[in-house]
């Protein structure tokens, strides 16, 4: 219990440190967005709306300070001001359109990437020097050398545009409404193959590489030697015994590596028009939506936290000895 | 990293591949763009397929894209190695300072760390990139601030490790001035870490690059790969079918890392050779004994094993770890295996069982009973092991699987070798912990929630689980107090009392075999120099070696004459 509180308390504080550096980035950089989104809108913004979007900015009349706690009330409440590329809607509403599909397409994706990846790398490190170990690690590590999005690109034009085989764009059909939920599923399944397969073929080596490397660091413990000497089914061994244990290493280096899987996902989005918040992303980026670009940088931030302090728990629900 | 290691990384196939990669790609950034032009101008049609005149075709906006990939290395190396440089400085100096200085200023620094950790790098890139304007400082800037917390992280941890190690303690003890000692004694260890952090930035560095500038966050005017995966975007490249727009940068991006990682992963196997060399260790090795020859009538003396002449020899090492040492193992009877270590002890007991890596050649025979060890088929290896002979283990203090309770570790080998119903499985398992002297509650533990005599006497639980024949005790009780080691030890006598067991006893430790066994043999170099009853070994000892232990136990008061 008090190691999940300690994680707990060690997210709040990161937390607290992202929401800071969303405050400190517009007043630290050269210029005044503000002023100049002000400028940008007037007269074509009633004065109640410009009042809202400067005080979503924080840009209260006062000290430093009292500019700072009224925009930490302001994210506590859920309040991230009014987005600009889709004035006048609130930015936690734009943000929401967005949430569901990034979050099921990325952890969709993710959990069948490190999945497959997890077992690729059990037997590769089993059967080391072998077919599969030989031939399958450098091949998905020149895959996971280029970009999440390029990769997306690629599988984009052969099975979107040239074989036909899925959709080109968007995360379901426009003219559903009416038909059954089962086909409401299919379809938004057949719309997410693309996209999760760009992510999994950019990660997969990694989970790989990961779980074969702690595989090869179980299998040389005593712990093996004993399991072998007790003459179990080299079945048992591989997967009660050495997999078991070299999970926990590779579940850990999930936790690190999430912020990348998520920033890459992200950009798969865009190329898919994904209506995730890598695409309102990349609107907030043309559109110069600062409101809407750091509250998604809020959002992205806490979900990646939420899913770090998650891969925690299942480490230590793995692990009997974290349960300290 | 010192002279030598750098041979060895030029000798490294995947050290040599990389830096090919890198070497082709720097010249195509410094002399490439003289050679294919202006990659701005507009040549041809916009998305003009790859031709004699435009190899890898035209652009969207009829530029030629072999010109725009050329001349895209430049700005975009350049970027990237800047970014991996500047954070690898700046986690080595917080790095160094948290890790070095210790106390409150690495923890406020780890927090900080852990803190830049944990925040999504690439999220925040964009948010900082985007109130700046846009150019390449602008990004390598940016790219700097949200990466460096990694390679500070890697840095601090090893300069935490070295500050522990004895030379920068003697140093800093020795009055030295911390500078002197960072400088001197600490950097030039981090050397090889510092590479690898130097190079993994790199990678990180340009991957983010491209990527912001594809969301339009770069110079667009500028010619990089991330711009032309940004502009082929733009301009349709997949609705017209223009492959050749985007295929030839990602494909740059690509080669790159590939080439860094290759590189990095050799500078890990030059800077930790037991990396590389962990390869060779196979766990279950599938013991390879020369076929052995018919029986010799050896096998038939009335002995329960019966070792003759075993040979053990390891790939990489000259002298051989077991050289011809035959013994015999008589039914009931307590074997001690005595001699220092390193003589070979640990290799017989592995041998016994075909546990040997396979880096091990295992020559002679070994008979237990009528059965050929070295000639066991894998399944017939696999039923043999621990019904026959079991084994309690050098290391059994870290020998159990640390994520299984007790019970799970008891059940399995009972079903791996018999058909037990559950219940009758559990039972079997709480019997066999009343007969180590343990409580039935012991069944639902974790191995570390336990003491080490406790896990000393599960790990003996689980030898005698099938009722084997022969019993070995590796080194079993060395790490146990002594009152624990007596129980433990009063234990296997009285179970071979009851149970008719054979033991094999493995210490270094000669007074206790002496009390504990019917016969004791001496293991020096690999060679079986002793041989004689317990109580007659100190007589009738033939090897210096074996006299020098007993001069060597009597000059310290341990060595018991005759006892029992």
């Amino acid at each position: 219990m008090n190691a999940v509180l300690r994680r707990l308390g060690f997210y709040l504080v990161s937390a607290w440190a992202s929401v800071t550096l969303d405050f400190a980035i517009p007043r630290l950089m050269p210029g005044d967005p503000a002023a100049a989104l002000v400028a940008r809108f007037n007269g074509e913004m009633s004065p109640e709306a410009l009042r809202a979007l400067r005080r979503a900015f924080g840009f209260v009349p006062g000290s430093t300070l009292t500019q700072y706690a009224s925009y930490v009330t302001h994210v506590a409440r859920g309040d991230l001001g009014l987005s600009i590329a889709y004035f006048p809607a609130r930015v936690s509403d734009v943000i929401g359109t967005g949430l569901g599909w990034s979050l099921g397409l990325g952890g969709f994706a993710l959990l069948i990437s490190f999945t497959l990846g997890t077992v690729l790398g059990v037997v590769a490190a089993w059967r080391r020097g072998g077919r599969l170990d030989s031939l399958v690690p450098p091949a998905l590590s020149f895959l996971g050398a280029f970009p999440y999005f390029w990769l997306a690109m690629l599988v984009l034009y052969l099975f979107g545009f040239t074989l036909r085989w899925f959709p080109l764009q968007h995360a379901r059909a426009p003219d559903l409404l009416g038909t059954s939920a089962m086909t409401l599923v299919v379809d938004v399944a057949r719309h997410a193959v693309l996209p999760a397969a760009a992510v999994v073929l950019a990660t997969l080596g990694g989970w790989m590489l990961t779980m074969r490397g702690s595989m090869l660091a179980v299998l040389g413990t005593h712990a093996i030697k004993l399991a072998t000497a007790k003459g179990l089914r080299p079945r048992r061994i591989m997967w009660a015994y050495a997999a078991r244990n070299a999970l926990l290493p590779s579940v850990t280096s999930l936790g690190m590596a999430l912020g990348f899987v998520v920033s890459g996902s992200l950009l798969t989005e865009i190329v898919f028009s994904y209506p995730g918040l890598g695409y309102l992303l990349v609107q907030a980026v043309r559109n110069q939506d600062y409101p809407l670009l750091q509250g998604l940088f809020l959002m992205i931030t806490f979900a990646v936290l939420a899913a770090n302090f998650l891969v925690d728990l299942v480490v230590i629900w793995l692990d009997p000895r974290a349960r300290a | 990293m010192k002279e030598p290691a750098l041979r060895a990384l030029l000798r490294n196939r995947k050290a040599a591949f990389g830096l090919a990669v890198i070497a082709g790609f720097a010249v195509m950034a410094l002399l490439g763009p003289a050679v294919v032009g202006d990659p701005t101008a507009f040549v041809a049609v916009p998305h003009l397929p790859p031709s004699w005149s435009h190899p890898l075709g035209t652009t969207g906006q009829g530029q030629d894209v072999l010109a725009q990939t050329v001349a895209g290395a430049r700005v975009t190396l350049a970027v990237g190695f800047t970014v991996g440089l500047l954070v690898t400085l700046l986690g080595a100096l917080l790095g160094v300072t948290a890790g070095f200085l210790g106390g409150r200023a690495d923890a406020l620094l780890s927090a900080l760390i852990n803190v830049f950790l944990v925040i999504p790098g690439l999220p925040l890139a964009i948010v900082l990139a985007a109130y700046l304007p846009h150019g390449s400082w602008s990004l390598v800037v940016v790219l700097a601030f949200a990466g460096w917390a990694w390679s500070a992280r890697v840095l601090r941890a090893q300069a935490l490790a070295l500050r522990g190690r004895e030379f920068i303690q003697a140093a800093i003890v020795s009055g030295e001035d911390t500078l002197r000692v960072v400088l001197v004694e600490l950097l030039p260890n981090m050397a090889s870490l510092a590479a690898s952090a130097f190079i993994t930035s790199t990678v990180y560095a340009i991957g983010a690059e491209v990527g912001l500038e594809f969301l339009g966050l770069g110079n667009p005017g500028a010619v990089t790969w991330g711009t032309n995966l940004y502009w082929a975007s733009n301009d349709s490249a997949l609705l017209t079918r223009a492959w050749w727009t985007f295929v030839p940068a990602g494909t740059c991006v690509a080669l790159v890392g590939f080439a860094l990682t290759m590189l990095s992963y050799a500078i890990d196997e030059v800077a930790n050779p037991r990396v590389a060399a962990a390869r060779d260790v196979e766990p279950a090795a599938r013991g390879e004994g020369a076929p052995a020859p018919a029986e010799d009538g050896t096998a038939a003396t009335g002995a329960l094993l019966s070792v003759r002449n075993l040979t053990v020899r390891y790939r990489d090492r000259e002298q051989p770890a077991l050289d011809g040492v035959s013994l015999a193992i008589r039914p009931g009877e307590i074997f001690g295996l005595a001699g220092e270590s390193g003589g070979g002890k640990s290799t017989f007991a592995d041998a016994l069982l075909r546990l040997l890596p396979s880096s091990a050649r295992a020559s002679g025979q070994i008979h237990f009973g009528a059965r050929d060890v070295l000639g066991l088929a894998p399944e017939e290896l696999r039923a043999f092991r621990f019904r026959e002979i079991s084994v309690v283990m050098q290391s059994a203090l870290d020998a159990l699987n640390p994520v299984a309770r007790v019970a799970e570790q008891i059940v399995d080998v009972l079903h791996a070798h018999e058909s037990f119903t559950a219940t009758a499985a559990r039972a079997r398992a709480a019997a066999l912990l009343h007969v180590v002297g343990l409580e039935a509650s012991v069944l639902e533990a974790f191995p570390h929630t336990l003491s080490g005599g406790a896990r000393q006497r599960v790990a003996l639980a689980i030898a005698l689980a099938l009722d084997p024949r022969l019993v070995i005790l590796d080194e079993a009780t060395t790490a146990l107090d002594v009152v624990t080691q007596r129980q433990l030890l009063d234990r296997v006598a009285e179970l071979r009392a009851t149970l008719g067991l054979s033991v094999l006893l493995i210490t270094h430790d000669l007074p206790l075999l002496l009390t504990r066994c019917d016969r004791v043999g001496v293991l020096h170099a690999g060679r079986l120099v002793d041989l004689a009853p317990a109580a007659d070994l100190q007589r009738l000892a033939r090897h210096p070696h074996t006299r020098r232990l007993f001069a060597a136990y009597e000059a310290l008061g341990l060595a018991p004459r005759r006892a029992v």
